[in-house]
């Protein structure tokens, strides 16, 4: 099990009692690893977010309406339920990238193939949502595997360049006429499956509305909020299973092998590390998570169209990876929510300081590609790391080592 | 047989057009070993430049082309001072995360100025045909584009190898370190190399959207960068010569195997683009005339 705290297992976490004495003030308060307090400070750490979890659908399942000066912000369950979908990708994307150090621009492929196949088995097959991934993350990592094998020869920028000809090739794989009938070509693919609550969300709704002060927040819970914050529920419930799954393999030997070859090829096959095998899985991994993203995102969005899966859902990806922290556990967290929210938001402003935007241009793009390369100098860690030197200021967790050590043994 | 000299003389007016822009990708890449992946945009900004100075502020053609490229080189210079300097050559991932930023800065700015309606460019070489066999016809805008884009190649290849800023150039890109210790200003040579990029660029981008058939618009230039990239790795990522060819011959293979394979449609074009830089990096890395790296360790 991951912890809030513990989001990379190099950083964060002091080894040696070396940290900068405390201040007079007191901060940074030391924790010790292991400790009571390290307990209590995990649990609190945790609850919280999973408080937050909890209650903002309930929130959003009415969408929030909101205005600053003359725009109106709406935020919906389908937004976030979309951001989630897009979390999902990004942790496959920060497999390959974060944690192997192969540039892979291409991601955004399996992403559409994850949701193509979805729609296709639920919509003309009539599956469940729930059977679809038994094809999904076969055939995306079986696929991942094969464009993995180039990797083995090609490095660095050629390896970019290959991966981002396969995201620009998507779409139009997709409109094939030899497929149209299966895709829907350039009309898209609609998915009319209702997720049915089997859970009275209602009844929490009301109880939460009755809570006082904040109660107003939820107000009107009725049956079709109430399917919609089921597919929340489902959504999350998957989505945090990839991230348990991806943040488990990332301790294991396998995440391990992987980190050695990022930081050091050579010095990792010395040391045993198969390249050839762990690179192409590595693929496969990526690009299995990212066919689960997309089965989310049918789940979420149920509308496919083949250009939303191209060149620049691959470069959002990317923006999603490098805002939230390259190779962290919780910057596909943000990176998610940042590249749904980001354009939505923009989109919906209707004048800055008095100058007129009009709506259908593509304003959300251009502040993501400003917000890309300004946090490159600003921020090179992302929001994650820039979160955990906030928080190193107030709290702190040190490891004390073993007394055999202190005593110089 | 005329069919078949119809696709070609189309296949080159193509391939010539991936040149252009390979040769600004192979201009970069020689000097830095970075792809910029913003090239095909920044091509495509030039080419409105262009459209901006001669049709909507009534410019000759051929004098709106010059300005248009001096504005992009100014632009690209800009860009590699501000941008690209302060990273570390040998970090590639903020590289690429800074020119796919700009990739999504340039595509969108100008998707807000000009938004994305296609635009009839004037054309700017003369029309008709310069020779017939036939039903086949090679057609003076194919003939002229070819020249041009030749005569680009030759002005580079001047440059670089008869002017001491070619030489700093070259020596530049075979060993940053040491060129820095005898004395070349390795920062400003790049930014050369930027400039001269995106001029060529925006040269090779306006031939393109001028052809009759074709229309100008933000979108433009996003399949021929990647099939630019497929024709710099044909021709080896770091020989000028080897962009031209490698472009004609993407070119002429997207031509002939559209117009003759059936079960390949035209959508697919792009994938014979990835089919094409697959290939070569697998069989032949270093491209039909590129050097071979050798890496130490």
């Amino acid at each position: 099990m991951t912890t809030a705290t513990d989001h990379d297992a190099t950083s964060d976490v002091e080894t040696p009692p070396t940290a900068p004495a405390a201040g007079s003030s007191g901060l940074p308060r030391l924790i010790e690893h292991g400790s009571r307090a390290h307990l209590i400070y995990r649990i609190v750490g945790w609850a919280s977010f999973v408080l937050v979890a909890v209650l903002v659908p309930f929130i959003v399942a009415t969408p929030v309406v909101f205005g600053v000066g003359d725009s109106k912000f709406t935020i919906g369950m389908e937004n976030l339920n979309h951001g989630i979908a897009y979390m999902v990708a990004v942790l496959g994307i920060n497999f390959l990238i974060g944690y192997t150090g192969q540039i892979s621009l291409g991601n955004s492929f399996f992403l559409g193939m994850g949701a193509y196949i979805t729609a296709i088995l639920v919509a003309d097959y009539e599956w469940s949502y729930f059977l679809t991934p038994l094809v999904v993350i076969p055939a995306c990592f079986v696929v991942g595997f094969v464009v993995g094998i180039p990797a083995l020869r090609i490095r660095g920028l050629y390896l970019a360049l290959v991966t981002l000809a396969l995201a620009v090739v998507f779409p139009s794989l997709v409109k094939l006429d030899s497929l149209a009938d299966k895709t829907g070509a350039s009309n898209g693919k609609v998915v009319r499956s209702e997720l049915n609550s089997p859970i009275d969300f209602e009844g929490f709704g009301d109880s939460l509305a009755r809570i006082k002060g904040i109660g107003g927040w939820f107000s009107g819970i009725g049956s079709r909020q109430e399917n919609a914050i089921w597919s929340y529920v489902l959504v999350t419930l998957i989505a945090a299973l990839c991230f348990l799954v991806a943040s488990n393999m990332r301790r294991s030997r396998f995440g391990r092998a992987l980190v050695a070859i990022r930081d050091n090829e050579t010095g990792a096959a010395v040391s045993g590390v198969n390249l050839a095998l762990y690179k192409t899985v590595a693929f496969g991994v990526s690009a299995a998570l990212c066919g689960m993203g997309g089965v989310l995102f049918t789940m979420a969005v149920g509308t496919l169209s083949p250009d939303t899966f191209g060149i620049n859902l691959a470069i959002f990806l990317i923006v999603g990876l490098v805002v939230g922290g390259v190779g962290t556990t919780w910057g596909p967290v943000i990176g998610g929510l940042v590249i749904i929210f980001v354009p939505h938001l923009t989109s919906q402003v209707r004048s800055i300081n008095g100058y007129e935007l009009t709506g259908d241009r593509p304003y959300g793009t251009l502040f993501l590609g400003l917000l890309l390369i300004a946090l490159t100098f600003v921020l090179p860690g992302g929001v994650v790391d820039g979160f955990h030197r906030l928080r190193s200021r107030f709290v702190r967790v040190v490891r004390t080592p073993p007394k055999e050590l202190l005593t110089g043994r | 047989m005329d069919l078949f000299l119809n696709r070609v003389f189309d296949g080159l007016e193509q391939g010539i057009t991936y040149g252009g822009i390979a040769l600004a990708l192979v201009l970069i890449f020689k000097a830095t070993t970075l792809i910029n992946f913003a090239q095909g945009e920044l091509a495509m900004l030039g080419a409105f430049l262009v459209y901006v100075l001669s049709v909507e502020q009534g410019l000759g053609v051929w004098l709106a082309i010059p300005v248009a490229m001096l504005l992009s080189a100014l632009l690209a210079a800009g860009v590699e001072r501000t941008l690209i300097r302060p990273f570390d050559p040998a970090d590639h991932l903020p590289l690429v995360i800074i020119t796919l930023g700009l990739f999504l800065v340039i595509n969108s700015a100008a998707g807000i100025i000009w938004q994305f309606n296609p635009r009839a460019f004037p054309g700017i070489f003369p029309s008709g045909n310069a020779l017939r066999i036939g039903e086949a016809t090679l057609t003076w805008n194919t003939v002229c584009m070819v020249g041009s884009v030749l005569a680009v190649l030759l002005l580079v290849e001047l440059l670089l190898n008869k002017t001491k800023i070619g030489l700093a150039f070259r020596a530049v890109s075979s060993n940053l370190e040491s060129s820095q210790l005898v004395g070349i200003r390795v920062g400003r040579t790049l930014q050369l190399g930027w400039a001269i990029a995106a001029a060529i660029g925006t040269f090779a981008a306006t031939v393109f959207v001028a052809r009759p058939i074709l229309f100008l618009e933000p979108t433009a230039m996003l399949r021929v960068l990647i099939f630019a990239s497929a024709a710099a790795a044909l021709g080896g990522l770091d020989s000028l010569r080897g962009a031209i060819v490698g472009g004609l011959v993407v070119g002429l293979i997207q031509s002939l195997v559209v117009g003759y394979i059936e079960f390949i449609p035209n959508e697919l074009s792009l994938t014979i683009a990835l089919l094409v830089i697959l290939g070569v990096l697998l069989v032949r890395p270093a491209g039909l005339f590129g050097t071979a790296r050798v890496e130490r360790v």
